[in-house]
């Protein structure tokens, strides 16, 4: 079982807030207040000068997340030699200020304004009651005990649409799933519209109206109807209860936090889950993000922020469960009958059929120490190296690409390195929907001036949105990725506007890649053809990006999930070192990963040609490490990839599977390949939260742990190594980890450990990039980027300074080679998939949460004219048919579709969109080509409606199980 | 025979032989082997080697080569 960590700072206390942002300066300029002398980063705010000195100053406008306002006039204070009583929050500190904060004149003042306050503060405000409402903790603070003015006596209710008497005007909104909005308990301080529009950049909110009459409007509508993103950046800025969180209402005021880490994509956002109540009667109150978090400074989205209760969610299974054929029932068991069924299952089919007939997948949502003991139980106790990792259907390329052109397989930067960014190329990624907090950081910068090329089929929110207009947008075509960045470096080196020491001083391979780009097969009007791009606007993004001080390149799965994934990736690294862009802050070659722990589970070791930390199987001096430690020899031949796995179940040869935390029959493509291969085997066991689709196949069901029951660590987008902390202990009664042991030492293999850390420890001690890594360094330093050696013992923010981890950057000749999934006249169409703001991958987690809300279902999205064509209209139920299936999907006709390209989600298992996806795949790593499935799209017969139909009645049963 | 309907090892094999066909014909093959040897299980090797033999036709003459290696 986990051990609680007991931590002075586990009990509850909300994080500091200091008031305004820290400055970033080398002068310092020493002030003294209220008779304290402390030396401050010139341009710092006397607020914040103050709190540093241990002085409180009274605010209520003001918060260290947000840029200063100076409207609530709490914060006054009196500097020696300056006139009034200006703002503390607004006034900056100079050498030699002397500041009095608490001067009669200033007290008087405070009282006077929080009188103010208070006569239209309810005087029964439940906010005030429970403790999150500043508002009368400030009266008491300031003295201002009396109301010449009057008061609302009543906070409004939601039945309650009359206005108190000197309250807002608006009603209270509750529309949204998540949290509340009670003008009345509002003081209009703006904290929320600045908190918008500053921190996530979405501008949803403004103040409507004016003096007393003024209230906090979602742009004239309710919260669920307007351009809200509910990342709770406004509830959390909130002085006042006006914006709270339902579960806070629901369940009271926490008593303690934990801090984790998000389990939802790439960026790895840090959390304080704030909890009530002790071992099995713990419950979560809310998620709050971080401002300590080096991944999100703060902020959030609606999936870390809110969609958690899927940990709770009545589908959960508790227990574990066997049966002798997949046409049967399942049969609750205790652990120690599954353990042994599974493993006797696996033992027998290996003495069957050989030792390579079994295989196991670990899961990007599983921590680095839950997937690197999959990895050891399949090496060892297996004794084969059929092991793969979900990363094999998303970013395996990633790995492969760079590890050519770099020598390690993970992105160069940290996510703050984008605010050094002056040119982003954005190729095949929607970080707004996708990856939204360091979409948020993406367009802060762009607001600050920096400028953007988006390269993706769909006009995506980054294209144009407020505030926000990218300087180019690419449509490229699906499937010609390799043709564009080709025509990108074609450019860059036929007019010269190439880095020529960079190239000579840190590159080899030069002159015959300078030869094979210079040559017109690749310039922008010959890729013309298959990327449909102008190629006047490729050739001025392509001078945009090389003149730019700082060229930064971000990419998702749009690059890699495609046949030419691999070299996608390599021409994205070319196109940065023929530019000089890395080594530093501000450029770079960055992935946005899936999944929160995609960078980790492939540093784990997790795919079968590969030990941890990216060393090759075959190679003797590392085998010898893990020989000497594991006491077993090693199988020096790689294993199988996901992919083959399947192809070898159906053609025989692999009989027997374990699937940690990954739904395969819902996400890896061509369902009905999959479905097949899961059914000729003779042992599935599947270990995860829910039955998922996959356990329709699996004859043991291991229960699995949520990220509230999780101890360990998850290695986010920039190879930063954050520690997940248990909130309550397993509710299925044992750590995932714990699982996987058991079953290898039923195998025969006997694998232990004390605690989740010791596993760590071995990881430390094997894998020189994480050398320095231990549970107790990343509780004290809060998060580690590795490398993590002698040579950089705080770990790497920025990679390849100086010099590349394979010695000199390999420019490689990336040849643009057609898939061979085209469109004809029978499937004129190409679809391509993505994901949604408020789901996530296949939809287990946030499928269970009230996200649901806003994306009930899986549409497809088709431009007006393919729409019109077909006689196709917003809201139709259409037939998408590939080469391999069909599938039913509601159409939304939209603009952000070019013509020719459909798009669809695959978070609704009814939708099955990958029950069209193909088996073609990237040439160097089999990942699906997800992105390129040409298709044709009509308007659905009345025998498909009709099974639609009775496909969402079973999908919505399954949901409330 | 079409794409789809080939084994996966003569699939991917074909994939990969159209990435390195830009290159001399003995580059190609030893590149394309030297990443089949890296990154394959030696059931597929197994696989391709027996394909080769059976329906030569539908391989790519650079993956025939390279069958012809493993």
């Amino acid at each position: 079982m986990t051990e609680t960590i007991q931590r002075p700072d586990a009990w509850f206390a909300p994080e500091p807030d200091w008031g305004t942002p820290a400055v970033e300066a080398t002068d310092l300029a020493t002030v003294t207040i209220d008779g304290t002398t402390v030396q401050v980063p010139v341009g710092t705010s006397v607020m914040r000068a103050a709190a540093q000195a241990g002085i409180e100053i009274p605010k209520l406008c003001a918060t260290d997340s947000l840029d200063p306002f100076g409207s609530c006039r709490m914060c006054l204070v009196e500097v020696d030699g300056a006139r009034g009583t200006p703002a503390s929050c607004t006034t900056r500190c100079t050498d030699n200020m002397v500041v009095s904060t608490k001067t009669d004149q200033v007290q008087r003042l405070r009282r006077q304004v929080m009188e103010l306050y208070l006569s239209d503060h309810p005087e029964d405000c439940p906010g005030c009651e429970r403790g999150n409402c500043e508002i009368q903790s400030l009266a008491t603070t300031v003295g201002a005990a009396e109301v010449r003015y009057g008061r609302p006596a009543h906070a409004r209710r939601e039945a309650d649409q009359e206005a108190p008497a000197l309250g807002r005007s608006a009603a209270y909104d509750s529309s949204n799933p998540y949290f509340d909005y009670d003008p009345s308990s509002c003081i209009v301080c703006s904290r929320c519209v600045r908190a918008c529009g500053e921190i996530q950049g979405t501008f949803a909110l403004t103040v409507d109206g004016r003096g007393l009459g003024s209230t906090i409007s979602p742009g004239g509508t309710d919260f669920l109807s307007s351009e809200c993103v509910s990342c709770g950046a406004c509830v959390q800025a909130c002085p006042t209860s006006a914006l709270q969180e339902k579960s806070l209402v629901e369940l009271g005021m926490p008593t303690r936090s934990v801090d984790t880490t998000c389990a939802y994509c790439g960026v790895g956002c840090s959390f304080r889950a704030e909890v009530r109540g002790e071992g099995e009667d713990t419950q979560v109150v809310r998620m709050i993000p971080s401002k300590a978090g080096g991944a999100n400074e703060g902020h959030s989205c609606v999936k870390g922020r809110f969609a958690y209760g899927y940990a709770s969610h009545r589908d959960r299974q508790l227990k574990p469960m066997v049966r002798e054929s997949i046409d049967q029932p399942w049969r609750e068991v205790s652990w120690e009958e599954a353990i042994e069924t599974a493993a006797t299952g696996l033992k027998k089919l290996q003495e069957k059929y050989g030792r390579g007939a079994i295989g196991g997948i670990s899961s990007s949502r599983c921590t680095n120490e839950e997937v690197y003991v999959v990895q050891k139980m399949v090496r060892a106790a297996f004794g084969n190296n059929n092991v793969d990792t979900c990363a094999r259907v998303c970013h395996s390329p990633t790995g492969y690409g760079l590890n050519q052109a770099f020598g390690t397989s993970a992105g160069t930067q940290d996510f703050k390195s984008v605010e050094q960014a002056d040119v982003v190329l954005l190729i095949g990624a929607n970080p707004t929907d996708a990856h939204p907090v360091f979409g948020s950081r993406l367009k802060r910068r762009l607001r600050e001036g920096a400028q953007i090329i988006v390269a993706d089929p769909r006009r995506i929110e980054l294209v144009r949105s407020p505030h926000i207009e990218a300087a180019y947008h690419l449509p490229v075509l699906p499937g010609s990725n390799v043709a564009f960045v080709n025509a990108m470096a074609h450019v860059i080196v036929t007019e010269d506007l190439y880095d020529h020491d960079f190239l000579a001083e840190r590159c080899e391979n030069v002159e015959d890649y300078l030869g094979f780009i210079a040559r017109a097969e690749n310039s922008p009007e010959a890729a013309q053809e298959a990327t449909g791009l102008d190629p006047q606007m490729v050739r001025e993004a392509a001078r945009l990006y090389a003149n730019a001080a700082n060229g930064a390149i971000y990419y998702g799965l749009g690059v890699t999930e495609h046949s030419q994934g691999s070299t996608m990736v390599m021409g994205m690294a070319n196109l940065a070192m023929l530019t000089g862009n890395l080594g530093r802050e501000g450029v770079g070659v960055n992935p946005l990963r899936g999944q929160n722990n995609v960078q980790g589970s492939c540093d784990m070791g997790s795919f079968p040609h590969e030990l941890p930390g990216y060393r090759h199987i075959s190679r003797p001096e590392v085998r010898a490490i893990y020989e000497e430690l594991w006491g077993r020899t090693l199988d020096p031949e790689p294993g199988l990839r996901i992919p083959n796995m399947f192809d070898s179940a159906i053609a025989g040869s692999f009989r027997g599977l374990y699937v940690q935390g990954e739904d395969i029959a819902q996400s890896d493509p061509n369902t009905q390949h999959v479905e097949a291969a899961l059914r000729s085997m003779e042992m599935v066991i599947v270990q995860d939260l829910f039955l998922n689709e996959t356990a329709r196949f699996a004859h043991v069901f291991l229960p699995g742990t949520s990220f509230l029951e999780k101890d360990g660590t998850f290695t986010n987008a920039e190879r930063r190594i954050n520690r997940v902390r248990p909130v309550f202990s397993p509710r299925q009664g044992k750590d995932e980890w714990q699982i996987t042991c058991d079953l290898a030492t039923a195998l025969g293999y006997p694998m232990g450990y004390a605690a989740s850390s010791e596993i760590m420890d071995e990881i430390a001690a094997t894998t020189p990039t994480f050398t320095g890594v231990s549970f107790s360094r990343l509780d004290a330093e809060g998060s580690l980027q590795w490398p993590v050696n002698d040579a950089a013992p705080h770990g790497t923010p920025t990679m390849h300074v100086g010099e590349f981890v394979r010695g000199k950057g390999n420019l490689v000749e990336t040849v643009y080679v057609p898939t061979t999934e085209r469109s004809n006249r029978r499937f004129p169409l190409i679809l391509t998939t993505g994901r949604i703001l408020s789901q996530y991958n296949v939809g287990a987690q946030t499928r269970r949460t009230a996200n649901n809300t806003w994306h009930p279902e899986d549409v497809l999205e088709i431009h007006p004219a393919d729409a019109e064509m077909r006689g196709i209209k917003t809201g139709d139920l259409v037939e998408v048919s590939s080469r391999v299936g069909t599938t039913t999907l509601r159409a939304e006709v939209s603009l952000r579709m070019p013509a020719g390209v459909v798009y669809t989600t695959f978070h609704h298992p009814v939708s099955g969109a990958n029950v069209v996806t193909t088996d073609n795949s990237d040439w160097a790593t089999n990942c699906p080509e997800y992105k390129v499935t040409a298709v044709q799209v009509g308007v659905a017969t009345e025998r498909e409606r009709a099974k639609h139909a009775g496909e969402e009645l079973v999908g919505s049963e399954a949901g409330s199980r | 025979m079409s794409a789809a309907a080939l084994p996966a090892e003569a699939r991917m094999g074909n994939d990969m032989a159209r990435q390195f066909a830009h290159l001399p014909e003995a580059d190609a093959v030893a590149k394309i082997a030297d990443h089949i040897g890296r990154f394959w299980d030696p059931r597929m090797r197994t696989n391709l080697r027996a394909f080769a033999q059976t329906d030569p036709q539908a391989l790519d003459p650079l993956i025939l080569a390279v069958a012809r290696t493993l």
